[in-house]
């Protein structure tokens, strides 16, 4: 990613986007009896587009935004949302995934990283309650709603973050695919 | 693929957010409610106040639209629940209407004074929820009213004709509520109407299903009875809910013989999954006297 002040406020506003929605637009209707959650596809998007460090600051920054705005602990969701950025950066610098629908296993994973981290630490912290066996099923059916969602969350953020982009996977996918039309009529599918 | 440069810098960069996180956690809980992350997060809760209600608003169709299906679905089970609900309170309100009577003419014997607001007054302020958290394991919601329209920390907030929960944080324009159904919650309350005395606590997970707590088992509570907050006044510990709030209505009771208490399950009148509108039992007029203290949170 080109870093610069035109590239942190395309982040910024991704993040910024994620957490009002999550909030206050479409977050709190329930399908199916849960909720979607852009937050994580959007630092998932991030992070696949950008790389692991960019993918840790939209993490953190994400987190902190989070966790002012709702008024939850400060630090628990940047804590999670770091290393979840971090962890998906990491997969597309190591695997350098390019396929057309990587978004949805990268954004269930990242949900499920979120969700089972996020409750970890809410453990950690002493939860003052008895927890319903309920809260596994509706993490689940978080996880599968949000893999639903994530091809279009993660084809919005590439649309805003493409300028700011040395390279973006999708591109270099179709680059790679063989020019179906090249050469004479019989060597058609030799790329010539 | 990297060079050591560049993977100690990536490193550095993960170990700085990370520690960062920790220290904030830590100051948070080191810190009281005047503290610096406290200021900051009403700061920042103002600050996008507008923001958030703009967005609540512009959303709200689109939110309709896809809650209708979801509604047009539990309908059908629903009317079959509401019909028997009728019977049975078609039958509570003709012993209901004795006892209104009754107590008109009681109250007449001892000149009791009667205020208008509910509960006993109270002056309840309407409020639009513009924010829901967002996970399980908090539980609550931003409204977009504030100090500026008399709402103050502590204060009861109700939905739907049930408790909902009390107002935590108060900014100009805004205010935090916490929901009953939060961790952190505990409601000291009382099944009427044989006056039963309990804490009604949350599960986290269930919202539809709070549990009613260290009811003694000699006490009677049957199913479909109605939970009310007790605003009860002890030594030590006080509730800061006024009585008579309606909570809920005994939906189970376990009849555990080892536990010293009855867990009952009270289903709570608010939907507290879907709430775009509240009132704050706010204050106004009311003797100090009669204003109760608070128990956890």
């Amino acid at each position: 990613m080109i870093a610069g002040p035109g590239a942190f406020a395309r982040v910024a506003l991704v993040a910024v986007v994620a957490v009002i929605l999550q909030l206050s637009g479409l977050g709190p209707h329930r399908i199916f009896g849960v909720q979607p959650d852009f937050v994580p596809l959007a630092v998932a998007a991030v992070a696949i587009y950008a790389g692991s460090v960019a993918g840790a600051a939209m993490g953190f920054g994400t987190g902190l935004l989070l966790d002012l705005v709702v008024g939850g602990t400060m630090g628990v969701s940047s804590l999670v949302l770091s290393a979840v950025g971090y962890a998906v950066g990491r997969y597309r610098e190591v695997r350098d995934p390019a396929h057309g629908l990587m978004p949805i296993p990268v954004g269930a994973l990242a949900t499920l990283g979120w969700v089972v981290a996020f409750a970890a630490v809410s453990f950690m912290l002493d939860v003052g309650a008895s927890v319903s066996p309920l809260v596994l099923r509706d993490m689940l059916l978080t996880i599968a709603l949000n893999a639903v969602i994530a091809l279009p969350a993660f084809a919005l953020c590439r649309r805003v973050l493409r300028p700011a982009l040395l390279v973006d996977p999708l591109d270099r996918r179709r680059r790679r695919q063989a020019p179906r039309e090249t050469g004479p009529l019989g060597l058609r599918g030799l790329e010539i | 693929m990297f060079d050591s440069k560049v993977v100690r810098r990536r490193r550095a960069a993960l170990a700085v957010f990370i520690g960062l996180s920790v220290v904030m956690l830590t100051a948070y809980f080191g810190e009281s409610a005047g503290g610096v992350f406290h200021t900051l997060q009403r700061g920042a809760q103002e600050a996008f106040a507008p923001l958030e209600t703009g967005t609540d608003r512009a959303l709200k169709p689109f939110r309709d639209f896809f809650g209708w299906f979801g509604d047009t679905i539990d309908a059908k089970g629903e009317n079959d629940k509401l019909q028997g609900e009728v019977e049975a309170l078609r039958k509570r309100l003709a012993e209901s209407e004795t006892a209104t009577r009754d107590v008109r003419q009681l109250r007449g014997l001892v000149k009791l004074a009667r205020g208008d607001g509910f509960p006993q007054g109270t002056e309840p302020v309407a409020a639009r929820v513009i924010a829901h958290s967002p996970t399980v394991w908090y539980s609550s919601v931003k409204i977009d009213k504030g100090s500026g329209d008399g709402v103050e920390e502590d204060q009861p907030v109700i939905a739907a004709g049930g408790l909902a929960g009390k107002v935590t944080r108060v900014t100009d324009g805004t205010s935090e509520v916490t929901l009953i159904t939060d961790g952190s919650s505990a409601v000291s309350a009382q099944v009427m109407p044989d006056g039963a005395n309990g804490v009604v606590k949350p599960e986290l997970g269930k919202p539809e299903d709070l549990l009613l707590d260290f009811i003694q088992k000699g006490r009677r509570v049957t199913k479909g009875t109605t939970v009310v907050t007790s605003g009860f006044t002890a030594s030590k510990v006080e509730s800061r809910f006024p009585k008579g709030i309606p909570i809920g209505r005994v939906s189970r009771v376990d009849l555990d013989e080892v536990e010293l208490y009855q867990r009952v399950h009270v289903e709570p009148f608010a939907d507290l999954r879907r709430i775009d509108v509240v009132q704050v039992l706010t204050s106004k007029g009311r003797p100090p006297e009669e204003q109760a203290g608070v128990l956890a949170p």
